[in-house]
């Protein structure tokens, strides 16, 4: 069964973000595309800190996963062979901006040192190997990480650490542009994109299911049962 | 509504006072009061290093969690004739996990993974259904056992990280050959036999099949270190128990195992 944003968006919070970042049409369109996944952000679901206790490492913390989730996409479509696959112009997007995910993820971790949270487990349910999947959720992916950064980013406290989140909310904006290019939408569909709340993305994320349980391993305490 | 419009107005007007002044330094105009007081854009806390892209994937290896169990087949086709049925557990109640060998997509469009499968006779591969696997796991981890001489090697992104003098199985319980996987780790179970910790491994005895679990070979510590190195075991792969506390740091679950 083909797996689309419909079916894995059953509570219609991505597609509700999609059509508010980019109009109903386009969330319309994306409804029925083939995407591929809907398991994962159960992790994210967590309840939220208030806004107002909400630190400038709890903002960074979550940036450092969503940041990861990209990362990982990206890195998962270009190990295996996906961006290879595709036409020299689309996989010069992915690998690009597979790189620029790497290196947001590369200096959050060093900032946060020893506060930053533990990678997550990721599962993106096939969307990272076919390039339809791949593409589409790209697009939603980096209109999100958008509105997440136009929300977080008035939050912090620390003055140059907003500063930074200015640099990379213009680079994924520049994303997000190149992805709707991509695939032949208007890169800029409206005057103003509305911002989005840390729960808001938090919800989201937790619904498309990207982030799963991690599996169980270890064991202590179980006796052994090899040859000896 | 009102408000964002000012706050239009505002940003229009002070974009057309930056190009006045720009325009007007060029032209040797002397720029504004306003504007020449501007203060010095904010340093920022931090900026990404270079962007680079990935690195070689020549000692990658990737794993999967079995989520719902189901029947690996020769052909990634649910036609296919069927080769072993996976289940998600391990014998000791750990979650099952695969060596991930290839992908392809059938006829319909849907996903197939070709995956290693602890099962015998050794070494067997199948193709499962993406949808029956969780989330891929990475390693650039491998470790060599030799057989003839009693070591065991760890490499990490081909680098050796670890060696160790090990005991393997004897001659009539021999310790099977072959490209295999790390499926789980025990610690702090009762008895001292296994020593303090343990791996599990996708490899299984030829020999002692009706084994409790299936007769899989593990990698353990022992009771008996004076025995290490030489053919000792029932099969299984035993290490001093101060090398598997120190492999236990440096190798993570999915790692591929070689016996050779």
């Amino acid at each position: 069964m083909t797996l689309t944003l419909e079916l894995l968006d059953r509570d219609e919070a991505l597609l509700e973000s999609i059509a508010v970042l980019q109009g109903d049409t386009r969330a319309e369109l994306l409804r029925k595309a083939a995407v591929g996944g809907a398991a994962m952000l159960a992790t994210l679901a967590a309840p939220a800190p208030a806004s107002a206790a909400v630190s400038d490492v709890d903002i960074l913390n979550f940036g450092l996963r969503f940041e990861r989730l990209q990362a990982t996409f990206y890195t998962e479509a270009d190990e295996f062979g996906t961006v290879r696959k595709m036409p020299a112009a689309k996989q010069r997007w992915a690998e690009v901006l597979g790189a620029h995910e790497r290196s947001h993820v590369r200096i959050i971790k060093r900032i946060l040192g020893r506060k930053a949270g533990k990678r997550p487990f990721f599962d993106f349910h096939g969307v990272t190997e076919t390039d339809d999947g791949f593409t589409r959720t790209a697009v939603a992916m980096e209109d999100l990480t958008v509105a997440l950064l136009a929300g977080v980013t008035p939050r912090m406290h620390d003055r140059r650490l907003t500063a930074a989140l200015f640099g990379l909310l213009t680079t994924e904006a520049r994303h997000a542009a190149w992805a709707r290019h991509i695939v032949n939408t208007t890169p800029s569909a409206r005057s103003f994109d509305e911002p989005r709340s840390l729960d808001g993305v938090r919800a989201t994320v937790a619904r498309t299911r990207f982030i799963a349980a991690p599996p169980r391993m270890t064991r202590q305490k179980g006796r052994p049962r090899f040859t000896g | 509504m009102r408000r964002a419009a000012l706050v239009g107005c505002a940003i229009g007007a002070l974009a057309a006072g930056a190009v006045t002044a720009v325009l007007g330094s060029r032209s040797g105009e002397k720029p504004t009061p306003a504007l020449r007081a501007l203060p010095r854009p904010i340093a920022p806390a931090f900026a990404p290093g270079p962007a680079r892209p990935l690195g070689s994937l020549r000692h990658v290896t990737r794993w999967a969690p079995v989520r719902r169990a189901a029947i690996a087949r020769r052909e990634p086709a649910a036609h296919a004739a069927p080769v072993t049925r996976v289940g998600t557990k391990t014998p000791e109640g750990t979650t099952n996990i695969v060596r991930v060998l290839g992908r392809r997509a059938d006829a319909a469009g849907a996903l197939w993974v070709k995956v290693g499968l602890a099962t015998l006779p050794n070494g067997r591969a199948g193709w499962l259904p993406r949808t029956v696997l969780g989330g891929y796991g990475s390693v650039d981890t491998h470790l060599v056992v030799d057989v003839e001489r009693f070591t065991a090697t760890l490499r990490m992104a081909g680098r050796v990280v670890f060696r160790a003098r090990v005991g393997v199985g004897q001659a009539r319980w021999p310790t099977p050959r072959g490209r295999f996987y790390i499926r789980n780790r025990l610690t702090r179970f009762a008895g001292a036999t296994y020593g303090p910790l343990a791996f599990g491994t996708s490899a299984r005895s030829e020999h002692l099949t009706d084994w409790p679990g299936g007769g899989f070979i593990g990698i353990h510590g022992t009771d008996e270190p004076q025995l290490i190195p030489g053919p000792i075991s029932h099969g299984c792969i035993r290490m001093r128990n101060r090398d598997i506390l120190a492999l236990a740091k440096l190798m993570p679950i999915g790692t591929p195992l070689t016996i050779s």
